[in-house]
């Protein structure tokens, strides 16, 4: 027995030691944000003699964050929302609809999974600048929801699947159309699956730079990632500034990651086990 | 019922939305990425048919050379080293039961977290004077220039990088892995406890066999992951010094937006989406076998 609690302890350990090299440098940069660059240079590691939130200031305003985060949610919220609807309207076709090419379809989404956002970034670039979409959140918005859609289909396929046949057996006994069947009987049952693919598109396309970064040019359109990444240059050195911006950028996710921890993790195993 | 469910119409509006996007947002761009990879295309001209000038002129490149080299190194690394941190942590934390939630959420924590964020951050640490080098420097340490030194057939900052997309990506791997560990039956644990098995061993005899498919689907999931690395590279040392750093995605980048060499660019792209098919279906091949039951 006291073997056991001797593994036991130096399991908590490593543990506590592996807690420490991944909380040490978040809690550090939430330190420094408060302090004068000045400060930054001479006492790194103590707590801020007069903390500030000038930095904040600096970067919400001068920095341009402020319009960013704004850019950032509505691109988020707006993907987040239509690849729910249209990845679970796909997902009802596939699951539950009777028709010979439902499996191939399945198919042909599940693909894009294994496709980088790089491959397609040329030519989507190219048309959108022909069509004035490029500086604009909607020619964003279009591929962060089609990138969405494999994940958000494959997992609300699986929860559709799982609904008893019963159920729309009779409702359409009732009367219902086959939108009221999807919209009023089917959806509402796959509520927690909706809600574990929309934690994470929306914490995907939180975090998105490359695309972002080649389609918007305009300060004004500029989502968080690609405001954030023009703190850094041979030109600036003001790191109390991007400090701030850095907590600016990764609270809201640390906000939404400590509510809904145990739905991410569900959405990430469940996204994972494709076959 | 059946006719309301085969009902064309409602097909049709169903499938329409996600479908229609799909085709043009993902499948006709790549098949245009494929044709533009064949042509001369810049931002001043239109794409011209050149055949496989494109992809002769990568075996010339110097840089992609060096990308290429950096994006294997990752692939490898990260593969190597998830596997088998994130085995133990996993191993560890199922073998706990007080606080393992906390100590779970603490290692997926940076997944969820920006890496441009991140990236700034950990270029600040392992800047020449601050950071790690300013804390080396009170025990009278010199630190070694992390993220420009470029002695070495793997150079530091690769070393740095790597080690940086493993503290930020590992969680993912050990979230998969507790995932399918805890779905094995303790049963199968207490038999083998029985037959005189120790927990090295049974995690070595029972563990690892019924765990295979996952670790499949985790290093797939590793492998496409470092092939498009991006973030952290591009605002650690945006590609160099030099252009020591480059990796695949930050040459197609520079090449496509920076010198608006498109039809090159593309042949990049084409390069790198072969390389990602190839190394998922080799992973699952080597490493996945049938399902056991569980």
């Amino acid at each position: 027995m006291k073997k056991i609690s001797i593994q036991k302890i130096i399991i908590y350990i490593f543990l506590v030691l592996m807690a420490v090299l991944y909380l040490a440098p978040l809690l550090w940069v939430f330190n420094v944000s408060f302090k004068t660059n000045k400060e930054i240079f001479t006492a790194p590691f103590a707590l801020p003699q007069a903390p500030t939130f000038e930095n904040f200031a600096f970067a919400w305003t001068a920095g341009k964050l402020g319009i960013a985060t704004l850019n950032s949610f509505i691109v988020c919220i707006v993907t987040l929302l239509l690849s729910m609807v249209f990845g679970s309207m796909a997902a009802f076709a596939i699951a539950r609809l009777r028709w010979k090419l439902s499996h191939a379809s399945l198919v042909y989404f599940l693909i894009g999974m294994m496709i980088p956002v790089h491959c397609v970034m040329i030519p989507l670039f190219t048309r959108f600048a022909k069509v004035g979409l490029t500086n604009s959140l909607i020619g964003l918005i279009l591929p962060y929801l089609t990138f969405a859609l494999p994940v958000t289909i494959f997992i609300m396929v699986g929860f559709f699947e799982g609904m008893p046949n019963e159920l729309i057996e009779s409702a359409c006994i009732d009367g219902a159309t086959i939108f009221e069947i999807f919209f009023k009987v089917c959806l509402p049952l796959g509520k927690t699956g909706l809600f574990v693919t929309g934690l994470m598109t929306f914490i995907a396309n939180w975090n998105e730079l490359l695309l972002a970064m080649v389609f918007i040019s305009d300060d004004m359109k500029k989502t968080l990632p690609v405001s954030l990444s023009k703190f850094v240059g041979p030109y600036n050195t003001n790191y109390s500034q991007m400090f701030a911006a850095i907590i600016i950028a990764i609270v809201p996710t640390i906000v939404v990651y400590c509510a809904f921890s145990n739905q991410i993790v569900d959405g990430l195993t469940a996204g994972a086990v494709k076959g | 019922m059946d006719k309301l469910l085969r009902n064309k119409k409602a097909i049709i509006i169903f499938m329409a939305p996600a479908f229609l996007l799909f085709t043009f947002v993902l499948f006709i761009p790549i098949c245009q990425s494929v044709y533009y990879s064949f042509c001369d295309y810049n931002a001043l001209t239109p794409p011209k048919f050149i055949g496989l000038e494109n992809y002769k002129n990568l075996i010339g490149d110097k840089t992609l050379a060096i990308a290429l080299k950096n994006s294997l190194f990752f692939l490898i690394f990260s593969c190597v080293s998830q596997l088998i941190m994130g085995l133990f942590l996993a191993a560890l934390l199922t073998n706990i039961d007080k606080g393992r939630n906390l100590f779970k959420n603490i290692i997926y924590l940076p997944c969820v977290l920006s890496s441009a964020a991140l990236g700034l951050l950990w270029m600040f640490i392992f800047s020449p004077k601050l950071g790690i080098n300013q804390l080396l420097a009170k025990f009278g340490i010199e630190g070694p220039l992390w993220l420009m030194d470029t002695s070495g057939a793997i150079i530091l900052p690769m070393w740095v990088i790597a080690f940086v997309a493993l503290w930020q990506y590992v969680g993912q791997s050990m979230m998969l892995y507790m995932a399918q560990i805890s779905g094995i039956s303790k049963a199968l644990y207490e038999a083998s406890y029985i037959d005189g098995c120790n927990k090295v061993k049974s995690f070595r005899y029972i563990t690892l066999p019924l765990i295979r498919p996952m670790v499949a689907t985790a290093m797939s999931l590793n492998a496409i992951g470092s092939l498009k690395f991006f973030d952290l590279i591009f605002n650690m040392t945006e590609g160099g010094p030099n252009h020591k750093t480059e990796v695949l995605a930050t040459h197609l980048y520079q090449q496509g937006f920076k010198y608006f060499k498109y039809g090159y660019a593309s042949a990049i792209g084409v390069l790198l989406l072969i390389l990602c098919l190839l190394v998922t279906a080799f992973i699952n091949k080597v490493v996945k076998t049938e399902n056991y039951e569980m």
